[in-house]
């Protein structure tokens, strides 16, 4: 438990939920993993930007991250603390639950649910300050939450705090929402597709805002997108890392920059193709992979969860599990059997389909 | 509303975080604000609705005579007057005439509405505590809790009402008018529950309701701050439908002679006499039983209407038009989806 | 209102493809307490036969009222105004606006057909997906059988197994399934026009990416001539022929992809441009745009980008622009589109 411990770190993480089969008491309950085997480190003052589509569970690592989704295996710890042995009462945790509690956080994507519609911004923001802040008074509370509105650019920020939500756009709601985080004075805050509600040209401004915010108290950043478009530019400007999510496991992580500079997996490939960049140029009109739709979770492929889809898959990618491969010497690895030159995969078939070396774009 | 990014102030971050206040708001003020929020919003809100208005007057009304109607005007009893008078005939002596045993009718009314509302309030508030205690608590909790809370209510639920209620009066034989009420709404808070728990169920799934947890907020703070507020409209008509089953349920055992009663004076009693009395069939007598029957009338009608009207208050969207301490202005935005609440009750 | 019927100042057409959808001075209203709601303000654009026209806005721009409007389908208590003019490859013309409720249902799905935002669930629960085929094509007296083939040959245009999902039920299948079945469904009447609000909105990445190619596969197969209207001005690049950007329920400009990508004309496209977080471009870039979109109950008089306009003047206030030529195939309304390029940067500023 010393101050290098990562802020909060993640080892083999599973999250598998189960589905009681309803009213059938025959049917076999389905699991569906959502999480399996990650992981995850996340240290100080750092910002990791998670990418992936419906059913990567993506969301799902980050709620575990920050104490709010009980992993069904393996562990979480805050600074060396695991995070579920301290909520247990008798415990006797190094560092306490709330203690902990206090320092996750989370801003959510939805900002017309994120804040309670009966209470004023005012009223929402002092909740936070009323629990951890005990010592100040009514009008010091006061004080904070109109220089924190004021900060983050809701001017006249007496108006701004009389009204509900109702009242805010969507941006100032999103601003809101990080306020509150932000007086909690967490060392993790995850945003949870915290911009893809709002509008294009807004999204910049409450990415610079965030990064701003990051850099001034210190908090360190989970951000969780489905656009590989915002992921990259908050991971980039903050110089961050980026990690990709494909049916539950982390395929490839690295320094955001090399990431989509120099794609190793071929997932993360796919995903660049598929994010439409403001060039006229075209790229491949066809889509780079063998099957357009996902595979259902609850069933993932056997072997490497890929290569139903993978323009590279062989015989091999379908029988084992690849481990991670570290490429290069900036922690940047991906989970792919075309990494290790001594692999099986170079000698097994290629899939219907598939080719060793597939047309790169 | 337009959006303004020049974040960087002469505020440095620093400063911000740890920003405390240089003036003092005087109490009076503070105390003001609150005021403002907490009672004269909300009460703007109910006076600006005609139905809310009637409502709470015809309640107001009530409660008024409850309180100081057997002090100003005279018990009733037998023999005080001529037998059978018709309203009205004899001036002003006996405004609703009187009964066959020479009772002033008037009086019989006031006398009894204490007790009523006594009843009508602890059979509705049992309702609602109980209902709104174990549906939060079982919709919120989940799992083990709620599984049990479920099972306790189901079988609740399901006993019959009425055999239920006939074989407590007989078994306690209540005089205390709260005691009533709790025996009459002995098993009528289960249906409640059911319904609070399946709405608990659904705001639990709020962003917010997360966030506050991921704050670190306790249990009870985010069942008052976060859910109650969006079942309180459920919750209000619930406690005046209660109410009402009080009064109705009373009047008809009282009618059928399940509930006992000697001397005393109650509304439904008192329709049981004028029945037996004859006051169904001779036109002359009529007003013994109208009397009573449009004392009742008039008060579920009071009930029904104020319910209504309050319904608005918990709307967030017309508090913050009727306040005078936020702006005026509450033009909803693009990104605006449904309304959190129930829509406006017009 | 400014009317804007001069044909001289209308984006022109090639004098070798036709037009087949021409709007004149298109507008919506709704009468409501606070004031009368103009939520598409006298729009003039012609679509061409067999293109692909994207038009983009963001949200409360009025983009959504503009497809409805194209099937004469704005709700109660909207009130649409101006003229469409439909031109069918065979038949007479006719004014979309101005049909009889019978000729109007026969428009709709056999000639201009849609797709919806929030499709997903636009099917219906307890039916299979083949029920549905079958009723639209019941309900236009259409022959079933030889409409369930085409259905067949549109859902593997698609890439979908057509067995396994005609008779699957709408919550079997995914979000990607459902909304390629319903661009089939939309096509299963062989319509000449189809308009398509958002229809990738909720879907992931890469099959949004998927459907835009499929998309373009299927206008050269079918003879199809597309509208796609949404708020993501990438994706669309990658699929439409021209661009038309709308603005506080106004047209800003309308050209050619490539011009409105290198050289866009408008202060708005411009800054929205700049705005719009892009996977190639370098970071330092990228720029919000200042201020907020106006009220349709209260839009300013004038120009409705001029309170947020680096480049605005008096007159921007008080008169509003009409559409001016800025070449052959690029029309924009702006008083100062020739000096946009000395004084709006574009940062993602692309070689040609």
């Amino acid at each position: 438990m010393s101050a290098d411990d990562p802020v909060v770190s993640m080892r083999d993480i599973d999250v598998h939920f189960q589905d009681d089969g309803g009213v059938n008491p025959f049917a076999d309950p389905e699991t569906v993993r959502a999480v399996d085997g990650v992981d995850l480190d996340i240290p100080e003052n750092d910002v990791v930007a998670i990418v992936g589509e419906s059913g990567s569970g993506k969301t799902t690592l980050g709620k575990a991250a920050v104490g709010l989704q009980q992993p069904t295996g393996g562990t979480v710890s805050f600074r060396g603390q695991d995070i579920w042995t301290a909520k247990k009462r008798f415990s006797n945790p190094s560092i306490p639950y709330s203690e902990i509690r206090r320092s996750l956080q989370i801003i959510h994507q939805d900002p017309g649910s994120s804040l309670n519609p009966h209470q004023t911004v005012e009223a929402s923001l002092a909740a936070p300050l009323k629990k951890y802040e005990s010592e100040l008074g009514p009008e010091d509370r006061e004080a904070r939450i109109l220089a924190m509105l004021e900060r983050v650019g809701m001017t006249p920020p007496h108006d701004y705090a009389q009204r509900y939500p109702h009242q805010l756009s969507g941006g100032e709601k999103q601003r809101v929402a990080l306020i509150r985080a932000l007086l909690m004075n967490p060392d993790l805050i995850l945003a949870d597709e915290a911009v893809s509600a709002l509008d294009v040209s807004l999204r910049v401004e409450v990415m610079d805002l965030m990064l701003e915010l990051q850099d001034a108290f210190d908090t360190s950043f989970l951000f969780i997108s489905h656009d590989l478009s915002n992921a990259r530019y908050l991971a980039e400007h903050a110089d961050g890392r980026l990690g990709v999510m494909y049916l539950g496991e982390l395929v490839e992580l690295g320094d955001a920059e090399e990431v989509l500079r120099n794609p190793q997996h071929p997932y993360t490939k796919v995903l660049k193709w598929a994010t439409p960049s403001l060039s006229p140029d075209e790229g491949a009109a066809e889509p780079p992979v063998r099957e357009i739709d996902i595979p259902d979770p609850v069933d993932p492929p056997s072997g490497c969860r890929f290569h139903t889809r993978c323009p590279y898959a062989t015989e091999h990618c379908k029988e084992a599990t690849p481990e991670q491969h570290s490429i290069g010497a900036a922690a940047h690895q991906a989970s792919c059997f075309r990494l290790d030159d001594g692999s099986d995969y170079w000698r097994s078939d290629p899939l219907e389909g598939a080719s060793l070396d597939a047309d790169e774009r | 509303m337009s959006e303004r990014t020049e974040s960087l102030h002469a505020i440095d971050d620093g400063e911000a975080f740890e920003a405390v206040s240089d003036t003092t708001m005087s109490r009076e003020e503070r105390y003001r604000r609150l005021f403002d929020r907490l009672i004269l919003a909300p009460g703007r809100i109910v006076w600006d609705d005609l139905r809310a208005r009637i409502g709470a007057s015809i309640i107001l009304l009530y409660v008024l005579v409850g309180l100081f109607g057997p002090r100003l005007y005279k018990a009733p009893r037998v023999n005080q007057g001529p037998r059978s008078v018709t309203p009205l005939s004899e001036g002003l002596a006996y405004p609703l005439g009187t009964d066959n045993l020479g009772r002033d009718i008037l009086a019989q009314l006031i006398h009894a509405t204490p007790s009523m509302l006594q009843m009508i309030t602890a059979g509705g508030l049992f309702v609602t505590i109980m209902g709104v205690t174990v549906g939060t608590t079982a919709g919120y909790a989940g799992g083990r809790t709620d599984r049990v809370l479920s099972l306790i209510t189901d079988i609740v639920m399901t006993i019959p009402g009425l055999p239920l209620i006939v074989i407590l009066a007989a078994l306690l034989a209540p005089q205390n008018p709260i005691v009533t009420g709790l025996i009459l709404t002995v098993n009528v808070w289960a249906g409640l529950a059911r319904e609070i728990r399946s709405q608990v169920l659904s705001i639990s799934r709020h962003s917010y309701v997360e966030a506050s947890k991921a704050m670190g907020l306790s249990t009870p703070t985010i069942i008052v701050k976060d859910i109650l507020p969006n079942i309180m409209p459920y919750v209000l008509i619930t406690f005046v439908n209660a109410a009402r089953q009080v009064i109705f349920a009373s009047i008809g055992l009282y009618f059928l002679g399940v509930l006992p009663y000697d001397s005393v004076v109650n509304w439904g009693v008192m329709i049981d006499q004028a029945v037996s009395g004859g006051a169904m069939h001779v036109v002359s007598m009529a007003h013994w039983l109208i009397a009573p029957l449009a004392t009742i009338t008039l008060l579920s009608f009071g009930l029904i209407l104020f319910s209504q009207g309050t319904d608005r208050m918990f709307n967030p969207r017309v508090r913050a038009r009727h306040s005078t301490t936020t702006g005026s202005d509450d033009e909803p935005t693009d990104d605006d989806a449904a309304a959190t609440t129930g829509g406006v009750v017009r | 209102m400014s009317g804007r019927a001069d044909a001289a100042t209308v984006p022109k057409t090639d004098t070798e493809s036709e037009v087949v959808l021409s709007c004149r001075d298109l507008s919506v209203e709704f009468r409501m307490d606070r004031g009368t709601s103009r939520v598409l303000n006298g729009l003039d654009i012609d679509i061409e036969r067999n293109e692909i026209i994207g038009v983009v806005g963001e949200s409360g721009s009025g983009k959504s009222m503009f497809a409805s409007a194209l099937l004469d389908a704005v709700v109660e208590p909207g009130v649409t105004s101006g003229e469409i003019t439909y031109r069918p490859s065979e038949g007479e013309s006719v004014d979309v606006l101005d049909l009889s409720d019978d000729r109007l249902r026969q428009l709709r799905w056999e000639e201009i057909s849609m797709v919806f935002q929030g499709a997903l669930s636009s099917f219906n629960p307890t039916l299979k997906l083949r029920g549905h085929f079958v009723e639209t094509l019941e309900a236009h007296d259409y022959d079933v059988e030889a409409g369930l083939e085409r259905t067949r040959e549109l859902l593997s245009d698609l890439y979908l197994d057509p067995d396994r999902v005609l008779d699957s039920y709408p919550h079997e299948l995914s979000g990607g399934m459902k909304q390629r079945a319903l661009i089939a469904l939309s096509l299963v009447l062989e319509p000449e026009v189809l308009v398509m609000d958002e229809p990738t909105a909720a879907l992931d990445l890469l099959m949004q990416r998927s459907i835009v190619s499929l998309l373009s596969d299927l206008r050269d197969k079918y003879d199809l001539t597309m509208v796609f209207i949404t708020h993501d001005l990438p994706l669309v690049t990658k699929l439409a022929d021209r661009i038309g950007v709308l603005y506080a329920f106004e047209l800003a400009e309308v050209g050619s992809t490539e011009e409105i990508l290198s050289d866009p004309k408008h202060p708005y496209t411009r800054a929205l441009l700049n705005s719009t977080p892009d996977i190639d471009s370098p970071l330092e870039e990228m720029r919000p745009i200042e201020g907020a979109a106006p009220d349709p109950v209260n839009v300013p008089s004038g120009c409705p980008y001029h309170e947020r306009c680096p480049m605005a003047t008096e007159d921007c206030a008080t008169i509003k622009p009409d559409m001016e030529a800025a070449s052959a195939t690029h029309d924009v309304a702006c008083h100062h589109w020739e000096r946009v390029d000395d004084e709006i940067d574009l940062t993602t500023e692309v070689d040609r």
